[in-house]
């Protein structure tokens, strides 16, 4: 059904005000969102996914999407980050490959950051999961179970498939958010927070304010690796990155996407290395990333097959980086 | 301004404007122009009237009958379709574009369940809904409707069980659409759960509750709904073979994927009659079933195509939200809408059938093709719709290009609790044309000869029959294939390019046209019909209903008349949206429009030619036979001056009369055989393909790009060489969807899982190759100028060109469709697994040295393509029928000179036991009188 649900639009001119909004609404007990870009939120409303009473959109308030080396706004436009000349480049390549380039047009960092978790009994028109009878992400008050892995309906496996993500740990991004209870800061790979229903550590009326890079940024030299079925639009199936500062094994790190409920920097794998990194660790690492993780049936390519890609691409994303320092 | 003869009536000339544009003078006949701006006739162009008839214009397939009607006007030419003007600027009303006063939205109330039974269903709720102004269920309609006459087995909505999740139960019509979606959620319907069937391979087995009944002749208690075989040629060829082939397919089910869903608008006029507005490809069958739903007699009833936003076969069947939205108009007094969203497109569905399918293929020591062995099982979904011909199709449509020793189909289509499959462009064809020419390259591989050249050596000539009976006329096989081979420099890449880098051939063998009009006797009444008239102001009108659905058939049928009558392309009028107007006509599908109402709009424009040609004649004094017909004006042959413009001739030719009228009509020759299931694949003429593709593999993901496509289709004269490269670049797309990515997943549980576009993987522009379209030109005998078919042979041969690619870039023989990179993946894993675990970059790439075989094939094929030049030409009249490569005579019936030679329809009970898959169907008694329509 293509009828978008009944909500209310709010449109907050500046920080300040948007807390207050958010504050406000939690204090009466309404239901809200927030919208950047809406290239996420909109089709799943239209499918009458988790509608919401209050849409509060962060369009009007100025000055969120500045893009520099350091440091670029949560409502800066993928294309603009893609067009870049300032931002890392691992950044620009990472933006360039989402989705098609009208949706990057209207899409954000920040709406890529928290892009809802994706499975294919979730992502459906609402007939579509009443005939499944729903399931544990949105249960419509039945509680429903997991249909990917069914008898359990403690834990949510909808698989994150934002491809901004691991490119900002192996660059060390640091994510700022804001809400009624002031700012904080926290690191690009703790953001993120098991399950699919949960997604991240962001509190109700909280929001992604801007992502900011330590000042060596620059020196790091990256790469991201992206598995899909058509190049042209689709949304990761896997996704690597890998990033180092040429020279210094210490400094690698690799990260991975669109395999788990969220993406996850593989720290513990790189670690095994004890700081060196050359062509001859390439092989192991890449197993060892490719262990390490557990996709499960919820995407268009089968998990045992996705799971078997990470190795593929982490072995592509490394020589990459290996090469372009050479 | 270049001199010539002036076009209107009336003597005095014109004045030229200051900017240099002529504008008329005065005219003693007032109100009519010329019929185009320029007020001179244009010079009679020789480049485009044929040789035959003392034009520039090459035939080297030899004259066509309809030369001497050539005037060199639009046949040939490039040009855009006439109705592209609408579409460009967004003024074509397609089915949502209708807007009618007070109109009100329909919603349907669709099953959750696979497969139940209703029990009850109470809509007192829904009626109470504020807002709700009419509600319907499957009682309101118990009429059964289906688009072939032998299986009707689908209802407005389910009247006793719905078959699959998605089925229509019940329809609601309301003030606007949020109302209509509140009140769906307000039906309370008591269900019986049964078992459902997913697997068409246990759709051959017994079922308590199979999906329907099969009337009078049940397969058993199984879900088949259609079982055939056929057995032709000489079986004891195929012992001890040279070569052999023998794959085990799967191919997934895909959908059209038109860009427009179905909507509709159903009024009742204040007279009481039905107008319904609807996207159809084939507004009859909609008008008939609606006739038969609704027990309102036909004439009642106006079926009014709009705009249709692609259609591929996905919407030629009558539709049951066509008759909900009548049913709700009728109840609540107003015009229902009903616009489908993308999830119910889905449902609706009649996309390309789910196949299993095994080839088993064998040539003897001379690398003749002596045996076909086909087994085909097609999953149907929920309702019969096209299948009973797409049962046929799936066998009968491989007897061609290729002389075969014997040919042995068996298949079954079974119903299964999914969304119904249907016709899709290729219909029936696409998936066993893949697996034989994949085959076919095996095999070539096993005999060490170059795969062209094995085809080459083996086809049949022009003017020639099957072993199956069908009527070879035009043929342009060969030229395909050799035009291919030199396009893409075939020759210095096969074999020869490194791992990762492949390329492939792939032909294709396509109907043009249906012989059996499926509602009627043909031999009664013709296939097509087309109305013409012209009056004063000298624009021609045509009624026909031929449903233009983006192909370009309107723009097809103006140009005919516009090339008999000599007129430009803008003066001819081609109405086709109504029933009321059109004349009855079977509409779009298998590839009937061009050749069948072109044909019937030349017959009725040589009517009109005629009289505007008596009428010359009277003005001049000149027989018709020394007169021309050039650019709005008739004249003497030997002298321009001496001629009447194209409107003094009408008007002479209206005297008495009022406007000239003229009705043309095309039915096909009597042909094929009688063995049963013989009119199953007949057409008046076929197309004919070859298509190169070239790939790149990437061995470790499995990903394929392709990167380049040679695609020759032989379309006997390309009325509109834009809009043939147009279907041949399209079907590319369509078919590289097919073989690539696109495939409707039914999981675990059997809901369809990918009912939207974005996890329905059609390719998108990116992924498109560089396709250079190659037109060829056998010039059909009975054709329209020679034309056939261009709208889905062009399909077939992109698949099997892929596959072999593919396996000339990695070595690997995939049998699974679409080659998703995880099914490439797999394939290539146990490919390295088998070669000691191996990297896969150091797979090896095939490699050929060709054996002695080669020459001789060499030689056969050089023969042969003298053979088929002079029989092309008419040089050769002698009968040819399929067996003549294997040394029999044709004037003799194979039945009295080979022993062993069959023509069967049913299985002898001794080949029971070695039967394939769907074979299967065949060990199942008929059990009559179990209910049913059928």
């Amino acid at each position: 059904m293509m009828l978008m649900p009944p909500f209310e639009l709010h449109h907050p001119k500046s920080i300040e005000e948007a807390c207050e909004m958010a504050s406000s609404f939690m204090e009466l007990g309404e239901s809200f969102d927030w919208v950047a870009g809406g290239t996420d939120l909109l089709p799943n409303y239209k499918w009458h996914i988790n509608v919401k009473k209050h849409v509060i959109s962060l369009a009007k308030i100025s000055g969120t999407d500045t893009i520099s080396m350091t440091e670029i706004g949560a409502m800066a436009r993928l294309s603009a980050i893609t067009e870049s000349k300032d931002v890392h480049p691992l950044l620009a390549e990472g933006a360039a490959k989402i989705a098609s380039s009208l949706i990057r047009n209207n899409a954000t960092l920040g709406g890529n950051l928290c892009v809802d978790t994706r499975c294919f009994w979730f992502n459906q028109s609402e007939d579509w999961r009443r005939s499944i009878d729903w399931c544990h992400k949105e249960d419509c008050g039945t509680g429903s179970d997991c249909r990917v892995i069914p008898n359990q309906n403690t834990l949510c496996v909808a698989t994150y498939q934002g491809d901004l993500a691991p490119s900002l740990m192996v660059l060390e991004g640091t994510i700022h958010l804001i809400g009624p209870n002031g700012s904080r800061e926290i690191p690009a790979e703790e953001f993120f927070q098991l399950d699919g229903i949960t997604r991240n550590v962001l509190q109700e009326g909280e929001f992604i304010l801007k992502v900011t890079f330590p000042e060596n940024v620059s020196s790091r030299v990256g790469s991201y690796h992206k598995l899909r079925v058509r190049e042209s639009w689709d949304f990761p199936e896997a996704g690597v990155s890998a990033a180092w500062i040429p020279g210094d094994g210490t400094t690698l790190r690799v990260a991975s996407t669109a395999l788990e409920s969220i993406p996850r920097l593989h720290s513990e794998q790189v670690a095994k290395l004890a700081g060196k990194f050359s062509s001859t660790h390439i092989k192991d690492l890449s197993e060892a990333v490719m262990k390490s993780i557990k996709p499960v049936n919820n995407t268009t390519l089968p998990p045992r097959y996705r799971k078997a890609m990470v190795r593929v691409l982490a072995k592509r994303s490394l020589n990459q980086i290996l090469e372009a320092s050479e | 301004m270049s001199g010539g003869y002036r076009q209107q009536p009336g003597a005095s000339g014109g004045t030229t404007r200051k900017d240099g544009k002529r504008v008329a003078g005065k005219q003693k006949f007032p109100p009519p122009g010329s019929g185009g701006s320029h007020p001179n006739m244009a010079p009679r162009d020789l480049d485009w009237i044929p040789e035959s008839v003392g034009g520039n214009e090459p035939q080297p397939a030899g004259s066509h009958i309809h030369d001497r009607y050539r005037t060199g006007t639009s046949v040939g030419k490039p040009r855009a379709l006439v109705d592209s003007h609408a579409k460009v600027t967004g003024q074509a009303w397609y089915g949502d574009d209708v807007r009618l006063p007070n109109e009100i939205i329909g919603k349907i109330l669709r099953s959750p369940h696979h497969y139940a039974k209703i029990k009850s269903i109470d809509t007192s709720k829904v009626e109470a809904l504020p807002g709700v102004l009419a509600v319907a269920t499957g009682q309101d309609a118990p009429n059964t409707f289906g688009v072939l006459p032998v299986t009707k087995d689908e209802h407005a909505m389910a009247v006793d069980k719905v078959r699959h999740v998605g089925d229509l139960v019940a329809c609601v019509a309301a003030i606007d659409e949020a109302t209509a979606m509140e009140a769906l959620n307000l039906f309370e319907v008591e269900w019986e759960v049964l078992e459902p069937v997913f697997d068409p391979r246990k759709g051959l087995e017994d079922q308590d509750e199979p999906i329907h009944w099969r009337g009078k002749y049940h397969v058993g208690k199984t879900n088949v709904q259609k079982r055939v075989f056929q057995e032709f040629g000489d079986r004891s060829l195929v012992e001890e073979p040279s070569a052999s082939s023998h794959g085990k397919w799967r191919m997934e089910g895909v959908h059209h994927g038109f860009t427009e869903p179905h909507a509709v608008v159903a009024h009742w006029d204040p007279n009481g009659r039905l107008q319904l507005y609807t996207p159809q490809q084939v507004p009859h069958y909609a008008h008939r079933a609606l006739s038969t739903v609704l027990e309102v007699p036909m004439h009642q009833i106006n079926v009014i195509r709009t705009f249709v936003g692609g259609g591929f076969g996905g919407k030629s069947d009558p539709f049951p939200h066509e008759m909900c939205a009548a049913i709700l108009s009728r109840k609540a007094g107003r015009p229902v809408r009903i616009n489908f969203s993308r999830e119910e497109v889905y449902w609706i569905n009649r996309g390309r059938h789910p196949s299993h399918i095994e080839v088993k293929m064998t040539a003897d020591e001379e690398a003749r093709i002596s045996g076909f062995d086909i087994d085909a099982l097609i999953d149907g979904g929920g309702f019969a719709s096209f299948g009973h011909v797409t049962s046929y199709y799936n066998g009968v449509l491989a007897t061609a290009p290729y002389e075969l020793g014997s040919f042995h189909y068996t298949g079954a289509r079974v119903w299964t609790n999914k969304p119904a499959s249907g016709a899709m462009r290729g219909h029936g064809a696409v998936n066993t044309r893949c697996a034989v020419e994949v085959g076919l390259d095996e095999m070539a591989e096993q005999l060490e000869v170059d795969p062209i050249d094995l085809r080459l050596a083996n086809l049949l000539p022009p003017h020639s029959r099957t072993i199956s009976g069908f009527r070879i006329t035009s043929n342009g096989m060969r030229e395909a294939l050799e035009r291919v081979r030199k396009g893409s420099n075939w020759d210095e890449k096969f074999r020869q390019m490194p791992l990762g880098k492949g390329i492939g051939i792939g032909c294709g063998f396509f109907i043009s046209g249906s012989g059996l009009p499926i509602h009627w006797d043909p031999n009664r009444f013709p296939h097509a019909t087309v109305h013409m008239q012209i009056d004063m102001d000298g624009g021609v009108t045509v009624h026909t209903g031929a449903a233009d659905i983006g192909q370009g058939s309107t723009t097809a049928v103006a140009q005919v008349v516009s090339e008999v009558l000599a007129l430009p392309i803008e003066m001819i009028h081609v109405r086709s949206h109504e029933s009321d107007t059109s004349p009855v006509d079977l509409g779009s599908y298998s590839s009937r429009v061009t050749f069948m109402n072109a044909n019937a709009a030349i017959r009725a424009a040589l009517d009109i030619r005629e009289k505007l040609l008596n009428a010359a004649w009277e003005m001049i004094g000149y027989h018709p036979d020394v007169l021309v017909l050039n650019d709005r004006r008739i004249y003497y042959k030997h002298d321009p001056a001496v001629g009447v413009s194209y409107l003094q001739a009408l008007h002479k030719a209206q005297e008495d009369k009022g406007s000239l009228i003229a009705s043309g009509a095309y039915r096909s020759p009597p042909m094929g055989g009688v063995h049963k299931g013989a009119a199953a694949g007949l057409a008046p003429a076929y197309s004919f393909s070859a298509y190169v593709a070239e790939v790149d593999v990437d061995v470790e993901t499995g990903l394929i790009s392709c990167t380049d496509v040679w695609a020759a289709h032989d379309c006997g004269k390309a009325l509109n060489p834009l809009a043939v490269e147009g279907q041949i670049i399209g079907s590319c797309h369509m078919g590289l969807g097919q073989v690539l990515s696109e495939k409707m997943v039914y999981g675990r549980t059997g809901h369809l899982q990918n009912p939207n576009l974005l996890e329905y993987k059609i390719p998108s522009v990116h992924e498109m190759p560089n396709v250079t379209p190659i037109i060829v030109e056998s010039s059909d005998p009975e054709g329209p100028f020679g034309a056939k078919e261009a709208g889905e042979g062009p399909l077939l041969p992109i698949l099997p060109a892929v596959v072999n690619a593919v396996y000339d870039a990695i070595g690997v023989r995939i049998r699974e469709l679409p080659l998703t990179p995880d099914v490439v993946w797999k394939a290539v894993s146990a490919k390295t697994r088998s070669l000691d675990g191996i990297d896969p970059t150091d797979l090896p790439a095939p490699r050929l040295t060709h054996s002695p075989l080669q020459a001789t094939l060499v030689e056969r094929g050089t023969e042969h393509k003298a053979r088929d030049k002079k029989r092309q030409r008419s040089e050769d009249t002698s009968a040819y029928v399929n067996g003549v490569l294997f040394g029999f005579d044709p004037e003799i019936p194979m039945e009295d000179q080979v022993e062993g030679w069959r023509t069967a329809v049913e299985p002898d009970p001794e080949q029971l036991a070695e039967l394939g898959l769907a074979g299967k169907a065949w060990l199942k008694q008929e059990q009559r009188h179990m209910g049913g329509e059928q």
